[in-house]
């Protein structure tokens, strides 16, 4: 099941300071959309404003018909947004079959948590194997994987992905992109902010462009290849 | 020293260590998921102590005389106030600052604890004498050859044991558990799994409390006497088992109870006059403890947060 997210002339900032400035965009139901931007761009700072874990200043949020502008982060989880934030973020006391099980906090079938956790090791086998190591001693990739298993485990409608190249060799950035196209062709709206333009714009079907909190540029994949901002925002 | 005495200290140290271990749970748990120190812990544990003892008087009052079912609503509201008052003291004293300096929240508690000592002093009917607790539990003598135990002493044990060991198989194996180990470790991850953290933390600190006000409820049935000071010892001793043990971690605060109480029964024992002294020796023990280790015997890094 997927769902588009739109954001509408969204205000958000920390303390004095506003970093996003009047943000429209929308995630198309089932797609993936990109956002791309150079660091500081404000593109983690969107992310978590549609979380609510940055309180926005204005503007409004939508999943679907629902708004859910303000709404505390459970409960947009709840409505079925899920996030597979930067850093990865795995609980490095709890092992990878907690985290997973975290993962489907919001479900409260435990026979589709256990279905789910079986999808997740048919997408990742080693995390099968690892299932009781805790998640901190594990190595950044597989710290990805158990994170990215997390956010499946959620069954989202529209699923969040922070960075997911961040400090990761070029072998698993590769591999999390094929998955990620894989979670999407299984109906998953899929929202990927990224600094990784070629690899993004290999598999986004539409993306926008983040720079100074405003977004400067948007269009589809080959717009963007060609798009002037985007090349001077990443190759001078 | 025979055999018969050195088994009235084992039972009386375990009995302590299960008290304290009890009450060092609870700052650990608070520290866990907030890491704050709750320094109202102790005065806490001495309200439950006084809602059963209230509970009791209104049950004889009222005809209900029978001894287990008194004990058995004894600590349904000791507990259940209790545990509403942790959790009210979170929602409105403790959340409240959470972006403020640690030692507000320090300061904040420990004018909480205050109040709510004094209060019981000038408001529970002749407050500032000790209160005669009722004895509800059978206490014949049990004979093990030439050794004889009381009942309720085993029976006050076990009842502890088996809220430590529920207690840590609902950290360790429940939903509620995993939530909880989840905000420890971190918050706003949590809360992106979609855990309701208010909720969480205010379940917590309910849980703490209630461990609490248990252990104030076999610390009067055991001496049969509380007063309103009780919980000034207990809690400054329950803190300084979970530092000892490793703030914040479980196994941590069991281990620095029981080592505490173990201090203080040797000093009773070992130390000429010693039972006097043997709260001096046990905490001069902790000092030199913890100039030795710092962080705790199980530091936190090394070992599962709850």
């Amino acid at each position: 099941m997927s769902a588009p997210l739109t954001v509408t002339s969204l205000t958000a900032g920390y303390d004095q300071a506003d970093v996003l400035h009047d943000v429209n965009l929308r995630a198309q139901a089932g797609q993936i959309t990109c956002l791309l931007g150079a660091n500081g761009s404000g593109k983690t700072t969107l992310i978590r404003t549609i979380l609510n874990l940055t309180a926005p200043r204005a503007g409004r949020i939508t999943l679907a018909q629902d708004d859910i502008t303000g709404k505390p982060t459970h409960e947009i989880v709840a409505a079925g947004i899920a996030c597979i934030p930067e850093g990865r973020k795995v609980f490095a006391k709890s092992t990878v079959e907690e985290n997973l099980r975290l993962g489907a906090y919001a479900e409260e079938d435990k026979s589709a948590v256990i279905a789910r956790m079986q999808r997740v090791f048919d997408i990742f086998p080693r995390l099968n194997e690892r299932r009781t190591q805790l998640a901190g001693t594990m190595s950044g990739g597989e710290q990805a994987m158990v994170s990215i298993g997390r956010g499946l485990m959620a069954a989202p409608k529209v699923l969040l992905i922070d960075e997911p190249s961040l400090g990761l060799s070029p072998l698993f950035v590769q591999e999390n992109f094929k998955v990620i196209q894989r979670i999407n062709e299984q109906g998953v709206t899929v929202f990927l902010v990224e600094q990784n333009v070629r690899q993004t714009l290999k598999i986004a079907h539409y993306g926008y462009v983040l720079a100074q909190g405003r977004v400067v540029a948007e269009g589809n994949a080959a717009q963007l290849r060609r798009d002037e901002q985007v090349q001077a925002a990443y190759f001078g | 020293m025979d055999s018969a005495s050195i088994l009235q200290h084992l039972v009386n140290g375990a009995m302590l260590g299960m008290m304290y271990a009890l009450v060092a749970v609870g700052f650990t748990l608070f520290f866990g998921v907030l890491d704050v120190i709750k320094f109202s812990h102790g005065d806490v544990l001495m309200l439950g102590a006084f809602t059963a003892l209230s509970a009791a008087l209104g049950l004889s009052a009222a005809g209900i005389e029978q001894p287990l079912l008194q004990l058995a609503l004894m600590l349904v509201a000791g507990i259940a106030l209790t545990g509403l008052v942790g959790a009210l003291v979170g929602r409105y004293l403790v959340l409240p600052l959470k972006s403020a300096p640690a030692l507000n929240t320090l300061l904040i508690t420990l004018m909480f604890g205050t109040a709510l000592r004094e209060a019981v002093r000038v408001f529970y009917p002749q407050g500032s004498n000790p209160k005669p607790f009722p004895r509800l539990l059978p206490d014949d003598a049990l004979q093990l050859g030439a050794l004889s135990l009381r009942a309720d002493s085993l029976l006050l044990l076990a009842l502890g044991a088996l809220v430590i060991i529920a207690t840590h198989w609902l950290i360790g194996r429940t939903k509620l558990g995993l939530a909880i180990r989840a905000v420890a470790q971190d918050e706003e991850t949590a809360k992106i799994m979609g855990i309701n953290y208010t909720k969480i933390v205010l379940i917590t600190f309910a849980l703490g409390s209630a461990l609490a006000a248990l252990a104030g409820i076999i610390n009067g049935l055991y001496y049969n006497e509380i007063n309103f000071s009780m919980g000034l010892n207990l809690g400054v001793i329950g803190f300084a088992a979970a530092i000892v043990g490793g703030l914040g971690n479980f196994y941590g605060a069991i281990i620095g109870g029981f080592l505490f109480a173990a201090l203080q029964t040797i000093g009773a024992v070992a130390i000429p006059f010693g039972s006097s002294y043997k709260d001096v020796f046990a905490f001069a023990v902790v000092i030199a403890l913890m100039a030795w280790k710092p962080t705790g015997l199980i530091a936190e890094q090394e070992a599962q947060r709850v």
